[in-house]
């Protein structure tokens, strides 16, 4: 058996290109059809969040709170049915709002005698007659129920554990019949609203306690519920007649209400009361109202204005639970009471409390908010014509002093359209108060909101308006405050304003900046918050950076760190709401050129990988983005400054090379060829600075096909070789996405590409080898350490035969307009050819290494599919009539029968496979061959035509 | 059916010695008996007996006879109404008892005519009453009690059941919460911080006999309707409902009497404090 066959090509005869009729199409099953899917902002949360998790098993714990959320809506026990509004689902967002707003990191304290720990100390209570006996008395009391203690300089989640800890205590006590200690803790826990040591946390404190309260009245409500009807589940607090309560029922309500009655301190006593408040339609319905009533007017008796608001609005929760709409009065009537004691907030001795635990004013005052709030929204509620309600309250507020707090609830309480009629009556009001309101930017916030969802045709004295709020806001003390303000306001500017007036506006916002003295920084998140909102309510993105205090107040910020977040901001809402895909605009080009530097030059070593991977993303979309329209010399100037900008960044200097290379094929029909080098060149220089192997590679084959069909040859070839270079140094993995992923798919993708276009490339004339290019590749391969048994390895090698010996036929497949390929180059020269068909042949021979290599290694399937790919190729593009070449097809079919046993199944499939594929050509073979055999032979199946040759190779080698 | 009020001398009055040798005499007030099932022989299960007695006040009237009184509990005066029931058995068997607490209450009369009173609490005031020696704040409180008539209800249902043998008697009654009437306080001007402004329910019981008679002040009921420097110039309710066990219509007798008083107590900041006393009538009425 002969080890060196040589290889030749055959020639195959001039295909005749057939003219079929043609005509021009619009749409074809390939066109690439460009769908822009835009999300749907009506998808509910919980579809979206179902479309990431479907896949598991367990939901994951993000959806289980949204649906836990619907759960609770959807709970047929929860909504009660109420006309207008569900007062529990209001109050239940209130409640989280508070707890989440009120905390503090100052120790707190806890009084009770049914937590463990704590020190012992007897708490003496306030009592005027005969004090001493009653001290006895309570020592022998404490004696009984173990001691009050009380438990000092809790953090505040362990008050809330402890809390928690009180509320399983009173369910506890409950379950084994310690009814009088439930009560008892139902006591100690109203007593500790009492104490307004750390303020600042009053409002969770009293969630936390009357959530406890709550806790207790459910179950005296429970236990008197299944006395009355036992385990009847449909009564409710709205169905149930007192006519049809036992009497024994009624006698246990009535002692609780006694035992309720007797509480000597004021503050648990109401409070009990109201905990209790439900229970009261077990005896009479009729008594509810006037006993709500009752309390409204007992509730006078707290001194503390902070514990009696919170007193109302507990009053107002248990009202609005019992009796839904009919308490909307009580709400009212509440908030009367409040205005009537409005002046005891500002007493000097709350001063001294509040400034001894160093609150300032208006935080102060902010504890009362949440409060005011809700009896506000519950008067909201009722029929009452709104804008008379707001009237009357804005009349109240100038007759009182200090109606800063009033004011700025109002205004956050009431609707948009009744405030922004009374808009100029308000500001005028904040006006003349301005220089001692403490709350006024708060007030001016919410009232910027308000007129922010103002109708654009409803009108407004726009401009009256924002002259007052500039006056007002640019004589604001802190800077803080003056931000927050702004940010509503400027929106409102934006959408009801001119440009021009936002210019202005902006430039005094600089004006007040630079005058403030302190420097942006400290403020650049209050900052952001106003550029954001401006950004996004201004109706032309574009026009914001033509304003010519736009960018100057962007260079307020100073630090590295603020800018580059602002500038982050900038850029993402700009693209976001940027609408046409391109941007002509110098002014607007050189603004987010701007940015962009600064973004980029935020890119540092430490740098984590997803912040520059958004800022490269940022970055592309603006080069994306901007175009000179036919100007594209000044493109790619552009683009020379770009790359010199964005050099640390990877992704930018590829898109800068698709970019480059999108221009040169536009300037293609345009202009002469110095454009077109000058990209080529821009391509070839810049594709070095990138990191990985992988994408260089690609990208020099991009930029080199690019180059190749400008007709830029010698671009070209540079390109082609510095890819070959490449070659070796690609790595087997690459890390992506901290994943490590096999390159030889890609690899294999880009050689047979590569290989390809250089069917395309003629040859460099200059040089003293034929194939300049090729021979270069070849040599590669055989230098290269890949594995020889790696299926990318021979696969290649394979794929290189193939453009041999298509390079060898008179004139190739395809062509590239005004590029003169080999064929046309050499016209089949006889040197030319044997050059390739020796490269074949070495190629051929590097493959029957590797066939034996992997017979060696046992890899049947393998050698297998390896001598069955070459014999086909040997058969379709060999020249048979050469003895070696048959006698190589002869012995390959051999060696693919021999692995055929342990392949039997896909002996049945590869019949089927070559009809498929060669159909054509079998009967060409068949018909050369056919010399030897009948004729009758030609028609046979495919696979007894195979059989047929071997017979044939037999006979020859007898011959 | 035995009813009778006993009366003890307080120690703090009367020598202690007194105390304890001068036991008043019970006053009898109701002492009837009826048989309810003649001489013979009960079956064996549960007989229910059932019986009726009339609740009438002795015709006879000796001096001093106070008619029925209420039931009341107090420390130095009992007002008490037993069922005893006694089966005598046949020899050498001895007799079994059994007895029943129940309670009096009077029926609701028709409601007294209101008697409102006001008064104002100022330095000035107290000086007048004798009391302030010591230097006091600027203060003027004023206090108004819608009417020192008070009513206090409560229907007396009853029902007995006799399962022989034990004899059982079981007693229910039921009482609707009474409010007492609207009182109001206001303080019109203060220069201290008040700290606390309470309601106090005094219950005066006074014995008396031919040996001297001993009065007794107990404090009954003491709520707050006032915490911290309240608003000024603001009516705050007094509201107090009255407790059931420690209260009974106001009730006078030649040999004792039970009486209420009502105390309005302002404390100030620095522990100062000012009371208003207001004698009240409580009646059993609508």
């Amino acid at each position: 058996m002969p080890v060196y066959y040589e290889w030749t090509s055959l020639k195959k005869s001039k295909r005749f290109k057939q003219d079929s009729p043609s005509f021009a199409v619009t749409s074809y099953p390939l066109k690439t059809n460009v769908i822009t899917i835009k999300e749907p902002s009506s998808s509910s949360l919980i579809d979206h969040l179902n479309k990431w998790s479907s896949g598991f098993e367990e939901v994951d714990p993000l959806l289980r709170f949204e649906q836990m959320n619907a759960e609770e809506d959807l709970n047929p026990l929860e909504t009660e049915v109420i006309e207008g509004v569900n007062y529990t689902k209001a109050w239940n967002s209130r409640r989280a709002g508070i707890l989440n707003k009120y905390t503090t990191g100052e120790k707190l304290t806890i009084v009770s005698s049914y937590l463990p720990g704590g020190e012992k100390t007897l708490i003496r209570q306030v009592s005027n007659l005969n004090e001493k006996v009653k001290h006895r008395l309570e020592q022998l009391d404490d004696f009984d129920e173990g001691s009050v203690r009380k438990t000092m300089g809790l953090s505040q989640q362990e008050f809330v554990t402890k809390i928690n800890l009180l509320n399983d205590e009173i369910k506890k006590a409950w379950e084994t019949e310690q009814r009088v200690k439930a009560f008892k803790i139902g006591i100690q826990c109203s007593k500790l609203l009492s104490d307004i040591n750390v303020m600042q946390f009053y409002p969770s404190k009293f969630i936390l306690i009357t959530d406890i309260l709550d806790t207790f009245g459910n179950l005296v409500f429970n236990r008197l519920k299944e006395k009355s009807f036992g385990n009847n589940n449909l009564m409710t607090i709205h169905n149930i007649d007192p006519r049809t309560v036992p009497e024994s029922a009624k006698e246990t309500c009535q002692n609780w209400m006694y035992k309720m009655a007797s509480i000597r301190e004021l503050l648990p006593r109401l409070y009990m009361e109201m905990a209790l408040l439900k229970c009261y339609v077990f005896i009479s319905r009729d008594e509810i109202k006037p006993a709500i009533k009752r309390l409204t007017t007992m509730i006078r008796g707290i001194g503390n204005p902070l514990v009696a608001i919170y007193l109302r609005v507990y009053l107002c929760h248990t009202a609005s639970k019992l009796l839904g709409k009919d308490s909307e009065g009580y709400f009212y009537e509440n908030l009367k009471e409040f205005i009537e004691e409005y002046q005891q907030i500002f007493l000097t001795s709350m001063r001294k409390k509040y400034e001894t635990q160093l609150l300032t004013q208006d935080k102060y005052l902010n504890l009362f908010v949440p409060a005011l709030d809700w009896l506000l929204f519950g008067t909201l509620n009722s029929n009452k014509c709104k804008s008379d309600l707001l009237h009357e309250f804005i009349q109240k507020c100038e007759e009182i002093e200090n109606n800063e707090l009033f004011l700025c609830c109002l205004v956050s309480a009431f609707d948009s359209p009744t405030i922004i009629k009374k808009a100029p009556k308000i500001l005028e009001m904040v006006h003349s108060y301005a220089d001692k309101m403490v709350m006024m930017n708060e007030v001016l916030a919410s009232l910027g909101e308000h007129l922010c969802k103002a109708d654009t045709h409803r009108q407004i004295a726009t401009e009256s308006l924002i002259q007052t709020w500039w006056k007002i806001a640019s004589n604001m003390k802190s800077t803080n405050n003056f931000l927050q303000v702004l940010e509503p306001w400027l929106q409102f500017a934006c959408t009801h304003l001119s440009t021009q007036h936002v210019n202005v506006i902006l430039r005094g916002t600089i004006r007040y900046m630079i005058k403030c003295g302190k420097p942006a920084d400290e403020f650049s998140g209050n900052f952001q918050f106003v550029i954001k909102r401006m950004l996004k309510s201004i109706p032309d993105v574009e026009e914001l950076f033509l304003m010519d205090a736009f960018m100057p107040l962007l260079e307020l910020v100073q630090t590295s760190n603020a800018r580059t977040m602002l500038a982050k901001t900038v850029l993402s809402i700009f693209f976001s709401r940027y609408n046409s895909v391109q941007i002509e605009d110098h002014i607007v080009i050189s603004s987010l050129m701007r940015l962009c530097c600064i973004l980029h030059d935020s890119i540092n070593a430490v740098t984590v990988e997803d912040e520059s991977k958004i800022c490269g993303e940022l970055i592309n979309k603006f080069i994306q983005a901007v175009t000179y329209q036919d100007d594209l010399e000044r493109q790619l100037n552009f683009y020379v400054e770009c790359r010199s900008s964005f050099i640390k960044l990877d992704t930018v200097l590829i898109t800068l090379v698709h970019a480059v290379n999108t221009l040169a094929a536009r300037a293609k029909s345009t202009r002469g060829k110095w454009l077109q080098r000058a990209c080529a060149a821009y391509c070839f220089v810049t594709v070095p600075s990138l990191h990985c192997t992988l994408t260089k590679t690609q990208l020099y084959l991009l930029s080199g096909q690019v180059a190749l069909l400008n007709n830029c040859i010698g671009q070209a070839e540079a390109n082609f070789k510095a890819l070959i270079g490449l070659i070796p140094d690609i790595p087997d993995y690459i890390l992506e996405d901290g994943q490590k992923k096999p390159t030889h798919v890609k690899v294999a993708g880009i050689l047979s590409d590569f290989l390809s276009t250089l069917l395309l490339l003629p040859d460099n004339v200059d040089s003293n080898c034929k194939a300049y290019i090729l021979t270069g590749f070849i040599k590669t391969m055989e230098r290269i350490h890949w594995k020889k048994t790696e299926p990318l390895y021979y696969n290649t090698l394979l794929r290189t035969l193939d453009l041999l010996c298509e390079m060898t036929q008179d004139t190739y497949i395809h062509h590239l307009e005004s590029v003169l390929s080999n064929d046309q180059l050499y016209g089949s020269d006889p040197e030319f050819i044997s050059v390739l068909d020796r490269h074949a042949t070495n190629i051929c021979q590097e493959l029957l290494v590797v066939l034996k290599m992997l017979g060696d290694n046992r890899e049947t399937k393998k050698q297998y599919n390896l001598s069955l790919e070459l014999f086909w190729r040997v058969v379709r593009r060999g020249e048979l009539n050469e003895r070696p070449m048959l006698s190589l097809a002869a012995n390959l079919w051999m060696l693919s029968q021999k692995t055929q046993d342990s392949q039997q199944q896909t002996w049945e499939i590869n019949p089927r496979f070559i009809e498929k594929r060669n159909k054509p050509q079998h009967t060409r073979f068949t018909s050369k061959a056919g010399r030897r055999v009948k004729k009758s032979l030609i028609i046979l199946r495919p696979q007894l035509v195979l059989f047929k040759i071997c017979s044939i190779y037999k006979v020859s080698r007898l011959l | 059916m035995e009813g009778s009020v006993n009366l003890q001398l307080s120690s703090k009055n009367v020598g202690i010695f007194e105390a304890f040798s001068n036991s008043i005499k019970p006053i009898n007030l109701i002492n009837t008996s009826i048989e309810l099932v003649p001489p013979g022989k009960i079956p064996v299960g549960v007989t229910e007996i059932p019986f009726e007695l009339p609740l009438r006040a002795r015709q006879a009237v000796s001096p001093g006879y106070p008619g029925l009184l209420e039931t009341y509990h107090g420390v130095f005066v009992n007002i008490m109404y037993t069922l005893k029931c006694n089966m005598k058995r046949s020899f050498l068997n001895k007799p079994v008892n059994a007895s029943c607490q129940f309670f009096v209450q009077y029926r609701q009369q028709e409601a007294a005519p209101l008697k409102p009173v006001r008064c104002e609490i100022t330095p000035a005031s107290i000086r007048a009453a004798g009391g302030g020696t010591r230097p006091m704040p600027h203060f003027q409180v004023y206090a108004e009690i819608n009417s020192t008539v008070c009513a206090l209800d409560s229907p007396l249902t009853g029902k007995v059941t006799s399962l022989p043998p034990p004899v059982c008697l079981v007693l229910q009654h039921s009482v609707v919460i009474q409010w007492s009437p609207a009182l109001q306080i206001r303080v019109d001007e203060c220069s201290v911080p008040i700290r606390s402004i309470e309601l106090q329910l005094v219950r005066v019981e006074t014995c008396g006999c031919a040996e001297g008679y001993s009065k007794d002040a107990t404090e009954i009921q003491n709520i707050q309707i006032g915490e911290g420097d309240v608003c000024r110039a603001r009516d705050i309710p007094l509201y107090m409902v009255l407790p059931r066990l420690f209260t009974c219509p106001t009730t006078t007798t030649p040999h004792f009497k039970i009486e209420f008083e009502l105390n309005i107590a302002v404390i100030f900041d620095d522990d100062y404090l000012v009371t208003e006393n207001f004698p009240i009538l409580l009646l059993r009425s609508k």
